[in-house]
C-alpha cells in the first residue's frame, strides 16, 4: 500500500509540470484556436535560460523565476505581435498552427546552436533534499514544483475571473467578433492571453531546469504530454488542466511501476485516445476540445 | 429640422469579388428610430457591420455628426457612441449577466459611467437584475435579447443599431422588446433598427428604408411605407404581419 502511495505521490509531482504547460496551452487555445505546439520547446528554451543564469551567474533557479517569467511574458507579447498577429485575424486556423510549428523548429535549432545537443541538468546543493513523512519520501524540489503549479493555476484563475482583461479573454474564447463589437481591442486581448501562456512556459522552464535533464528535442514530447493533460482536463478550465496534468503523471508512474517502463507512453496515449473517444469534453472540462454545436 | 446623427453616402461594400452593397445612402436624425427592412440577404447586416467598422467599404462615406469615420476602427466608433446589438444576440453564454454588462462598458468613457448605466439597464430590464449572477446562456430568448440590448446600453451609446431584435421570439415577446426599444428611444437614444418583421418595424419607426439585393429601393416614413402597395405586396402578407 505504501508503495502504491509513493508511486501516486511521485506521479502527482511529475504531473504538476504537465499541468503548468497544459494551463498555458489552454489559455492560448482559448483565443487563438490552435494547439500551440511550440509550448514544450519554449519551456525547454526557458529551462536553458535558467540553466545559464545558474551556471554563468550562480543565480538560484527559484530566484530566476523573478527574471525568467517576466522575460517570458515579454517574449510572448513580442512573439504575438511579430509572428501571430496577422495569422490570428484569419479565418483559417492552419496558418497559425503552421507558424507555431515553425516557431518550434526555429527555437529548437536555436537551442541546438547555442547550447549544443548535450543534455543539461542542474546539480543544486539541495537537489537531493528529501522530506520523509510516515515512510513516504518526497523530494523538496518536486514538492516545490507542485506549489508552483498550484500557484500558477490560482493566479491564472484569478486573472480570468477578477480582471477586466481576463473577463474579455473568456469572452473572446467564446466569440471573438462579439468582443470587437463591444469596442474591446481584441488584438490586445489575444496578445495578453498568449503572453500569459508563454509566461507559464517560463514558470515550467524553471521547474524543468530544477528536476529534469533536458535537451533541445525534449520540448516536442513535452508539448504532446501537455496536450494529453489538456484533453484529460478539458479546455477552458484552469483547474481542470492542472488536474489533467496531475492525472497523467499518476497514470505514467503507475504504468511504469506496475506494468513496466516501456509501457508508460502506451498507457498515456491510450488514455488520451480513450478520453477523446468517449469523453471529448474532458474529465472535468465544461468546454472540452470540441464544443457542442 | 433635427440634427443628422448618422449619414451614409453612396456606400459600396464587397466580400472579395462579391458585391454586397451598391451606392447605399441613408440618414438617421438624432433622437429618431429608423428602420431598415427587407428580406434575407438584402445587405442590412452588411450595412450595420460597415457602420460599426467591422467591414470596410470600397467606396462612399459613413459620417457621424458630420465626421468621416473612414479611419476609425470599431473601438473608436464604439467610443463615439455607435454601438451594435448583433444578430443572434451573440452574448457570452458562459459568462454571467453582470459580466456581459461589464464587457459592454469596457472603454474608459463607458466605464466612468458604469454605475449609472447599470441602473438604467436594470430599470429598463428589471428581469436582468434578478438574474445578474446567473449565466447568460441560461436566460430565455426574450431575456437574452434584453441582455444584448442592455449590454449595448452599457456603452452609453448615442446610436444603437439593433440587428433582428425579434429573431426567434414569440409575437408577444416581440411586442415587449419593441416596447422597450421605443422606451430606450424616448430616453434619448437614437435607434437604427434592422428587421425582418417589417410590419412591426414600420409601426414604431419614424423613418424607414427598404433594402433589396444590396440597394436601397424605397424610403419614407413608417406610415407611408405601410400604405405603399408595393411594400404591402412584396413584404407584408395578407394578414398584415407575415414576413417574407
Amino acid at each position: 500500500m505504501s508503495v502504491f502511495t509513493q508511486v501516486v505521490i511521485n506521479g502527482i509531482l511529475l504531473g504538476s509540470m504537465y499541468g503548468i504547460a497544459a494551463i498555458g496551452l489552454s489559455l492560448i487555445f482559448g483565443t487563438m484556436r490552435i494547439i500551440f505546439i511550440a509550448q514544450g520547446t519554449m519551456i525547454v528554451f526557458f529551462a536553458y535560460l535558467v540553466y545559464w543564469s545558474f551556471v554563468k551567474a550562480g543565480i538560484d533557479p527559484y530566484l530566476s523565476l523573478f527574471t525568467v517569467v517576466p522575460f517570458a511574458f515579454a517574449v510572448g507579447l513580442g512573439m504575438f505581435y511579430l509572428i501571430f498577429r496577422r495569422a490570428a485575424a484569419l479565418e483559417d486556423r492552419n496558418v497559425s498552427l503552421l507558424l507555431a510549428v515553425g516557431v518550434m523548429y526555429l527555437v529548437q535549432n536555436l537551442i541546438l546552436k547555442v547550447w549544443s545537443a548535450t543534455p543539461r541538468g542542474l546539480d543544486l546543493s539541495y537537489s537531493d533534499a528529501m522530506i520523509v513523512v510516515g515512510g513516504l519520501r518526497v523530494s523538496w524540489l518536486r514538492l516545490a514544483l507542485v506549489g508552483l503549479a498550484v500557484a500558477s493555476a490560482v493566479v491564472v484563475y484569478l486573472f480570468l475571473k477578477r480582471t477586466r482583461v481576463g473577463t474579455a479573454v473568456r469572452a473572446a474564447s467564446e466569440d471573438m467578433e462579439a468582443v470587437k463589437i463591444q469596442g474591446i481591442n481584441a488584438v490586445w486581448v489575444c496578445a495578453v492571453s498568449f503572453a500569459i501562456g508563454i509566461g507559464l512556459a517560463g514558470v515550467a522552464g524553471v521547474g524543468m531546469a530544477t528536476v529534469y535533464n533536458f535537451d533541445y528535442q525534449y520540448g516536442f514530447t513535452f508539448a504532446i504530454k501537455a496536450l494529453v493533460a489538456l484533453a484529460l482536463g478539458g479546455i477552458g478550465n484552469v483547474y481542470g488542466a492542472l488536474a489533467g496534468g496531475i492525472l497523467l503523471g499518476i497514470i505514467e508512474n503507475l504504468a511504469a511501476y506496475y506494468v513496466g517502463q516501456a509501457w508508460v507512453e502506451v498507457a498515456s496515449y491510450g488514455v488520451f485516445m480513450l478520453v477523446l473517444i468517449f469523453l471529448p469534453q474532458g474529465l472535468f472540462g465544461r468546454g472540452g476540445l470540441v464544443k457542442k454545436v | 429640422m433635427a440634427n443628422l446623427l448618422l449619414e451614409v453616402k453612396e456606400l459600396g461594400v464587397a466580400y472579395g469579388d462579391v458585391r454586397a452593397l451598391w451606392d447605399v445612402s441613408l440618414e438617421v436624425e438624432e433622437g429618431s428610430i429608423v428602420a431598415l427592412v427587407g428580406t434575407n440577404g438584402a445587405g442590412k447586416t452588411t450595412l450595420l457591420k460597415t457602420i460599426s467598422g467591422l467591414l470596410r467599404s470600397v467606396h462612399g462615406q459613413v459620417l457621424f455628426e458630420g465626421e468621416d469615420l473612414a479611419n476609425l476602427d470599431t473601438k473608436h466608433r464604439v467610443d463615439k457612441g455607435i454601438v451594435m446589438v448583433p444578430e443572434g444576440r451573440r452574448l457570452f453564454q458562459g459568462l454571467t449577466v453582470l459580466e456581459n454588462l461589464r464587457l459592454g462598458a469596457y472603454l474608459p468613457k463607458a466605464r466612468a459611467g458604469y454605475d449609472d448605466s447599470l441602473e438604467r439597464v436594470f430599470s429598463l430590464f428589471p428581469l436582468l437584475k434578478e438574474r445578474k449572477n446567473g449565466k447568460a446562456g441560461l436566460l430565455s430568448g426574450g431575456e437574452q435579447q434584453m441582455l444584448a440590448i442592455g449590454r449595448a446600453v452599457m456603452a452609453r451609446p448615442r446610436l444603437v443599431m439593433i440587428d433582428e431584435a425579434s429573431l426567434g421570439l414569440s409575437p408577444i415577446l416581440t411586442r415587449t422588446i419593441f416596447g422597450l426599444i421605443v422606451e430606450l428611444n424616448t430616453q434619448g437614444t437614437t435607434v437604427l433598427l434592422v428587421e425582418q418583421n417589417i410590419h412591426m418595424a414600420l409601426k414604431v419607426c419614424h423613418r424607414a428604408y427598404v433594402m433589396k439585393t444590396g440597394h436601397i429601393m424605397l424610403s419614407g416614413t413608417g406610415e407611408e411605407l405601410l400604405a405603399n402597395d408595393d411594400v404591402r405586396k412584396a413584404y407584408i402578407g395578407a394578414r398584415g404581419s407575415r414576413l417574407l
